[in-house]
């Protein structure tokens, strides 16, 4: 059973000084409904999240008491992806014909904080100052531009991209575009990446309304977008992700490159058929790297792709559209969702500034996090 | 092979898992330097955010056993680089309660 997205709502991303990032939540639910045409007491079910904002499921006293069933979800940088694909998989299962996904965050300044025993870590590892994700990003970009000649060039490239992309989205936190050489002189935080290679915590909510796709139209007179796939992986023994202490010498593949091909097996559609995507960018290493883990290019190509600027706005596939991460910074329960609502928005035709040319058929969404999970979607008109 | 000891293995959840020696020499596999202060807590450094210096941490490969993570201990920074000679180095990391806490460290071989 197909799925369809019949509602997007999101409150601005960035900082919203006195607003909870509940409340943004529910900005953000209420947009999603009245884009919808869609009042809450329709919605059967609700998956919500946020890491550091409270209980999702307390937004229901300010939408209504209707009873409806409502859980909340946890999943670490996929918290938003994880609420979708909880939400898909409700309607696909036929338990339910309508709901809403959503998530809001509200994060304090600077890098997370980590709780190194929460994560089965042992104390000792954030004693001596191991427990920090820019560290990872740093090494894991590190040994990739050493094993396939990526230069600092292209790190500052995907920068200038996203932020001047950020600068064309009304909800973006980040809405100027920064210069080349301020992105390349900005201070280094963990070798080779700077201070602009960077996406930071921050605040903001994201909601959507899906349903069954036969019964788009009876619920909304807007006009669906399908979500073709939707593949969540968690790491394979051998690969290189955040916080691991030790790794194995033979590697294996990321959870992201086990995530796109079901998710592309899934909807019965190859790289080459999808004209938009969002990848996460936490940094620009990131967003290099997840070009080819999520199958677009080679290892290795990303150069020459950056260079010709094929993932710009008007290039071959443009990618994160809204500035990404790095434009809108990351309040994780949103984020994902951000992603999604950003595609969605693209295959309606209604990215304004930053419309992609060519009105796009199919877009792709991947999210990628802690402690090394994957989430990828795939939309269609 | 896993640093530190599992109760389980990671490969295949067997286990049966036991106990090795790790060698003390090994090569760097990658790289970066900690450029700002980190958040305290989790951290539980000696230095104050006025005394802080950016510091290497890194992944060490150790022959054909495992890569281990590990702050690296050096003179320079700026002399990191993919494939050197590293070795293990415990010491003193800081004092807790009149008690000396140990910790591991990676060292280029050339300094030592």
């Amino acid at each position: 059973m197909d799925v369809a997205i019949i509602g997007l709502g999101i409150h601005p991303f960035g900082r919203t000084p006195g607003k909870s990032g509940r409340d943004q939540g529910v900005h953000a639910a209420r947009a999603a409904l009245k884009d919808a045409g869609m009042e809450w007491s329709e919605l059967e079910f609700a998956y919500g999240g946020s890491a550091a904002a409270g209980a999702a499921d307390a937004m229901v006293k300010e939408m209504g008491l209707t009873g409806l069933q409502f859980v909340n979800v946890s999943n670490g940088c996929a918290t938003g992806g994880s609420a979708l694909q909880s939400a898909y998989m409700a309607i696909q299962s036929g338990m339910f014909d309508v709901g809403m996904a959503v998530g809001f965050d509200k994060h304090e300044r600077g890098a997370f904080r980590v709780d190194p025993k929460g994560g089965g870590l042992g104390k000792w590892y954030g004693d001596v100052g191991l427990a920090l994700t820019p560290q990872f990003f740093g090494m894991k970009i590190q040994r990739y531009m050493h094993d396939f000649g990526i230069s600092e060039d292209a790190l500052n490239l995907v920068a200038l991209k996203n932020y001047a992309n950020g600068a064309k989205n009304p909800n973006a936190w980040r809405r100027q575009a920064i210069s080349y050489d301020e992105i390349a002189n900005s201070m280094m935080v963990c070798d080779p990446l700077r201070k602009f290679h960077f996406c930071s915590p921050a605040e903001g909510g994201c909601a959507m309304i899906l349903c069954r796709a036969d019964k788009a139209r009876q619920f909304s007179g807007k006009r669906p977008v399908f979500l073709k796939a939707v593949s969540m992986k968690t790491r394979l023994f051998g690969s290189f992700e955040v916080f691991s202490q030790s790794q194995a010498l033979d590697r294996a593949d990321a959870p992201t490159v086990q995530a796109s091909k079901a998710a592309f097996e899934q909807a019965g559609i190859g790289p080459e058929d999808i004209g938009v995507a969002q990848l996460q960018d936490t940094e620009s290493g990131a967003e290099i790297m997840h070009m080819a883990e999520n199958g677009f290019c080679e290892h290795g190509e990303q150069e020459q792709w950056l260079r010709e600027g094929w993932t710009n706005i008007d290039g071959k596939l443009p990618v994160n559209t809204d500035g990404g991460c790095m434009a809108n910074g990351e309040p994780i329960g949103a984020s994902g969702l951000r992603q999604v609502h950003e595609v969605a928005v693209q295959l309606r035709g209604e990215g304004g500034e930053r419309q992609v040319p060519g009105a796009p058929k199919a877009g792709y969404t991947h999210v990628y996090g802690a402690p090394g999970l994957s989430g990828v979607c795939i939309l269609s008109n | 092979m896993t640093f530190p000891v599992q109760s389980g293995c990671p490969a295949c959840g067997s286990v049966n898992v036991e106990s090795i020696e790790l060698e003390r020499e090994g090569t760097l596999w990658t790289w970066t330097i900690q450029g700002f202060y980190p958040q305290r807590p989790p951290y539980d450094g000696p230095e104050t955010p006025e005394d802080f210096k950016p510091f290497g941490v890194g992944y060490i490969e150790l022959p054909g056993q495992v890569r281990v993570q590990a702050r690296i201990k050096t003179k320079d920074t700026s002399t990191l680089r993919i494939g050197m000679p590293m070795k293990l180095v415990v010491e003193k990391y800081i004092e807790r309660e009149g008690q000396q806490v140990m910790a591991y460290f990676f060292q280029p071989a050339n300094e030592i």
